[in-house]
């Protein structure tokens, strides 16, 4: 156990889902040729202004209410100067001295608990487009589709212990964007990625040592790596009796080792300024209140109320709070049905993969709520074995979702016997059939009650109420 | 054939006395005469004469289909983008550029059958008082063409003076407008900040910039206001505010409320003659019972100080773009990035513009920001306060539009200081954002004096109004 305690801050980007950019009407997707989502404003031609897209600051304003942040009342935009061939106007718009949204905390799910992560402020600003550099061996290539594409800064407080604790923000990060539908929150694609601040200090210092900061990771695997080294390094260093200098580093995912970019000496005048092309605008009661109706349930919201009023597992809360539709799919179920635990289960093991397998939501299922809680009586009431309902009930149930559940288990001879006539005859054929294993069960060895009664839900096609078939085998056998 | 106004012009096509290609056809042969002034840019020659056929026809077959600005012949400055065609601001570093789209303002010429008849020259970014800071050279002034025209839209104030065309759209970030009309002896008016798009304006100070108009009249200029005026979505820095009808002039007897600044008067560096026309103008107006009282504007000292320090901060960041990268001039010597960027820039822009740009860099760095661009807003504020104040009292602030009278060309290029100093009636409108217009008025001498007027925010229609009245009062006392 290191001696050192990991202190880390995150600046986060997610990239929203508006169909425009931040400040022109240039279309925002994902994937096209490059320079064709362009237009004279992303290029910053001559004379072009910006004006910006109501969505971001919508979108910006329900992240924000959801986190319970305080939402600025008059925003203003500020220019970040600096030069870059992917930065058209030589400039960025984002929010310096006065975000959009300040202060809150986003909880996370970690190693089995739930930690709440602060967060500073979260601003408004636009992308830069994308500088490539190893496809020419002359030129530098420049893609300006990205170029004013809207994003939000999440910027942390230092609460972060951990690599896991990073991931678990993340994680939580593209889950609340989901559930918010502000973001696909797309590690691949770009859509959500993360500065790295990290430092050290001996457990019980409270001062926090000089932190570096890791520039633009875009997967949790380089992140995880960055941090690892930069970690290393910091112990490595400040044990040889050196210092950590304050700086901003680069991250090379090919030698997995951080670099300096520059130094607190030499960091960039941005000269940060009210940017006059936009006026402040000004938050209303209208535009939080619509706001405020637009957030659904939120993940830790969920994993309260499965865990808490619905007594399931942590493990299973989770599962069902991955997707909000999920989520919302079994509160409402839970909510009209009477067996949480057979709904969760059913939820997890059936309705999950079937939508993961379509790639759908799962609110998309063709089976009415109603035909799925008869379902889910059939078995409550031990009309169909749990296996048989999972494995060809529900099947049967998917290829005719209109056909009365019940009917459909009773034309398809699913109903499961509890004649004990029928299940005596059947048990005492397997006791005739396996006299060996049935002395070494009246011997002790009474973990063969599980062959006796595999050999029975055989012979009964499934169709045995295992329980009163439990019954009735333990008799039997003596 | 030497219409002045809007009114006779549009009669003048209405009774068939002439077409408007003859009119077209008049200005192209005016824009020859005068070449060695250099004015234009470009001239749309065949393009021009073709919007006139089209505007004859147009007058035959729907005459009450026309638009309000049919038989206006215009000249853009070259800081406003036509599309298809070249846009330069007079500088290098645009060298070859073409826009790929109309200004607001051109779009709503061209809808109300305006004829756009050129671009003409201006100083680089609209940054100089003298139109000599151009790739192009520098404009003469038509009146005495050892002179200046003044600047930056000194090439519009010619071509309204030259005849070569009836009105010009400048644009105004300090008196680009004003300045250049008063040395031409033409009207020249910017607007309240914010009552014209600045879509397609090519930016200097964006804070500041107004697209102005100029014209020999008062009925033009408020014409062309009305139509280019008004919403535009591509602009967030615009009005909402309805657009009255400018050009519905009412005579009336109403006696305004007139201010004037003591220490403007008493500035040192005002000529004798500039004062004493002024002095007349005031008395003129006294004596037609308008009350005129002298007050003192006690931030006087700090309005160019303000002006310089807020301007090229904007600017040194608007300026950014123009990086020799996507468009305009790239050096042909740079090898790395780093040296596209240097000498790009160091080619591309001239000695003003780089003086500014560095100014303005400077004050917007760490450690200086504070001391200059922060104070220099709040004392804008202050300036603002002040005006709104004095806007409480009365209808109209009287100063001359200029210390001087435009001066040598070449004389002044060795001193910018000096230059800028003469800005020191003008660029409080721009601080301000209020609308302000310069008239000529009477000159003893052979050199035009332009009489300046300020209203209060969005008054444009009183404005012009007053201006009417100061214009005939002038001319009637001295006939």
């Amino acid at each position: 156990m290191s001696k050192y305690e990991t202190i880390i801050g995150l600046e986060i980007h997610v990239q929203l889902s508006t169909k425009s950019k931040a400040f022109a009407s240039d279309d925002v997707k994902f994937g096209g040729a490059p320079n064709t989502q362009t237009g004279v404003i992303s290029l910053a031609h001559p004379g072009t202004l910006p004006k910006l897209n109501k969505k971001q600051l919508e979108y910006a304003i329900r992240l924000g209410l959801a986190i319970d942040s305080k939402i600025n009342p008059k925003n203003y935009f500020d220019r970040k100067n600096y030069n870059y061939p992917d930065l058209p106007k030589g400039y960025q718009i984002t929010q310096d001295k006065e975000p959009i949204c300040i202060g809150g905390e986003i909880p996370i799910y970690v190693k089995g608990e739930w930690k709440k992560i602060r967060i500073h402020h979260i601003h408004i600003e636009e992308d830069a487009g994308k500088s490539i550099h190893d496809q020419n061996p002359n030129f530098s290539l420049v893609d300006l589709n990205r170029a004013g594409t809207p994003l939000l800064e999440i910027v942390t407080e230092p609460d972060l212990r951990s690599a896991d604790e990073v991931e678990a923000l993340m994680g939580g990060m593209r889950q609340l964007a989901r559930y918010l539908d502000i973001s696909d929150g797309n590690m691949q694609e770009g859509s959500l990625r993360c500065d790295v601040n990290i430092s050290i200090r001996p457990f019980g210092q409270e001062e926090f040592g000089n932190r570096c900061e890791v520039k633009n990771l875009n997967s949790m695997k380089f992140a995880r790596k960055a941090i690892q080294y930069e970690v290393n390094r910091q112990i490595k260093l400040t044990e040889s009796g050196g210092e950590v200098q304050q700086q901003t580093l680069n991250f090379d995912p090919a030698t997995g080792k951080t670099s300096t970019l520059r130094t607190k000496e030499n960091a960039n005048d941005y000269r940060y300024f009210p940017d006059p092309d936009l006026p402040p605008v000004v938050v209303n009661k209208e535009i939080l209140e619509k706001q405020k109706a637009k957030l659904p349930v939120l993940p830790w919201e969920a994993f309260e109320v499965f865990s808490k009023k619905y007594q399931l597992s942590d493990d299973k809360a989770i599962q069902l709070i991955s997707e909000k539709s999920t989520a919302e799919f079994s509160l409402n179920l839970m909510e009209k049905g009477n067996s949480n635990k057979a709904i969760s289960n059913l939820i997890i093991q059936k309705l999950k993969p079937w939508s993961q397998e379509n790639s759908c939501s799962i609110s998309e299922l063709p089976i009415s709520e109603n035909q799925l809680l008869d379902f889910i009586e059939l078995i409550d009431n031990q009309l169909v074995s749990n296996s048989i309902a999972y494995e060809r009930l529900f099947p049967l149930l998917l290829e005719n979702p209109k056909t009365p559940v019940k009917e459909l288990a009773e034309r398809n001879d699913l109903i499961q016997s509890s004649d004990t006539g029928e299940l005596e005859k059947l048990i005492d054929e397997i006791i005739a059939q396996n006299q060996g294993k049935v002395k070494a069960y009246q011997n002790g060895k009474k973990g063969l009650l599980g062959f006796f009664m595999g050999q029975l839900m055989r012979a009964s096609k499934g169709q045995a109420d295992p329980k009163v078939a439990n019954k009735l085998m333990i008799e039997k056998l003596g | 054939m030497n219409c002045q106004t809007l009114k006779e012009i549009q009669s003048g096509l209405l009774t068939s006395k002439m077409t408007a290609e003859q009119l077209v056809a008049q200005y192209l042969k005016e824009i020859s005469n005068t070449e060695e002034l250099n004015i234009y840019v470009q001239v749309f020659e065949e393009e021009a004469i073709e919007k006139a056929k089209a505007l004859d026809e147009k007058i035959k077959s729907q005459p009450n289909n026309l638009g309000k600005l049919f038989g206006a012949v215009v000249s853009i400055k070259d800081v406003i983008c036509i599309q298809g065609k070249p846009v330069t601001a007079g500088s290098k570093i645009l060298e070859g550029f073409e826009s790929l789209y109309a200004a607001t303002a051109i779009e709503r010429l061209e809808k109300e059958d305006a004829i756009i008849i050129g671009t003409v020259n201006c100083d680089e970014f609209g940054m100089g008082s003298s139109n000599e800071n151009s790739i192009y050279g520098a404009t003469k002034n038509p009146i005495d063409p050892s002179k200046i025209p003044g600047g930056s839209s000194g090439a519009s104030a010619a071509s309204v003076a030259a005849g070569t065309c009836l009105i010009s759209l400048g644009s105004d970030t300090g008196g680009s407008v004003r300045q250049p009309a008063a040395f031409c002896g033409v009207v020249g008016m910017k607007p309240t900040y914010g009552r014209v798009s600045r879509h397609g304006l090519l930016a200097y100070a964006s804070s500041f910039d107004q697209i102005g108009i100029l014209s020999k009249s008062v009925e033009a200029v408020a014409a062309t206001l009305e139509v280019i005026a008004g919403a535009d979505e591509f602009d967030s820095t615009v009005s909402t505010l309805p657009v009255p009808d400018f050009s519905k002039t009412e005579p009336s007897d109403k006696k305004y409320k007139v201010a004037y600044f003591k220490n403007a008067l008493k500035h040192k560096g005002i000529q004798p003659a500039i004062k004493s026309s002024i002095d007349s103008v005031l008395e003129k107006l006294k004596i037609d019972d308008h009350s005129v009282e002298g007050i003192d504007f006690s931030l006087m000292d700090f309005v160019i100080p303000t002006y310089y320090v807020l301007t090229t901060a904007e600017a040194s960041t608007n300026l950014s773009r123009y990086d020799g990268i996507r468009y305009g001039h790239r050096s042909s010597e740079a090898k790395t990035l780093e040296e596209v960027y240097k000498k790009s820039r160091t080619e591309g822009f001239g000695t003003e513009v780089k003086r500014r740009i560095i100014l303005g860099t400077f004050v917007l760095s760490s450690g200086y920001y504070d001391a200059y661009f922060s104070k220099a807003q709040k004392l804008r504020r202050l300036i603002s306060e002040e005006i709104e104040s004095i806007f409480e009292k009365y209808d109209f602030i009287i100063m001359p539009t200029t210390p001087d009278f435009p001066w040598n060309i070449g004389e002044k290029m060795d001193d910018p200081v000096s230059v800028y100093l003469s800005d020191i009636f003008t660029v409080l409108a721009n601080l301000a954002g209020i609308p302000a217009i310069s008239i000529p008025i009477k000159s003893e001498g052979e050199l035009p004096i332009g009489i300046q007027v300020m209203a209060s925010k969005f008054k444009e229609k009183e404005l012009m109004d007053f201006s009417e009245i100061i214009i005939k009062k002038d001319l009637n006392e001295q006939s």
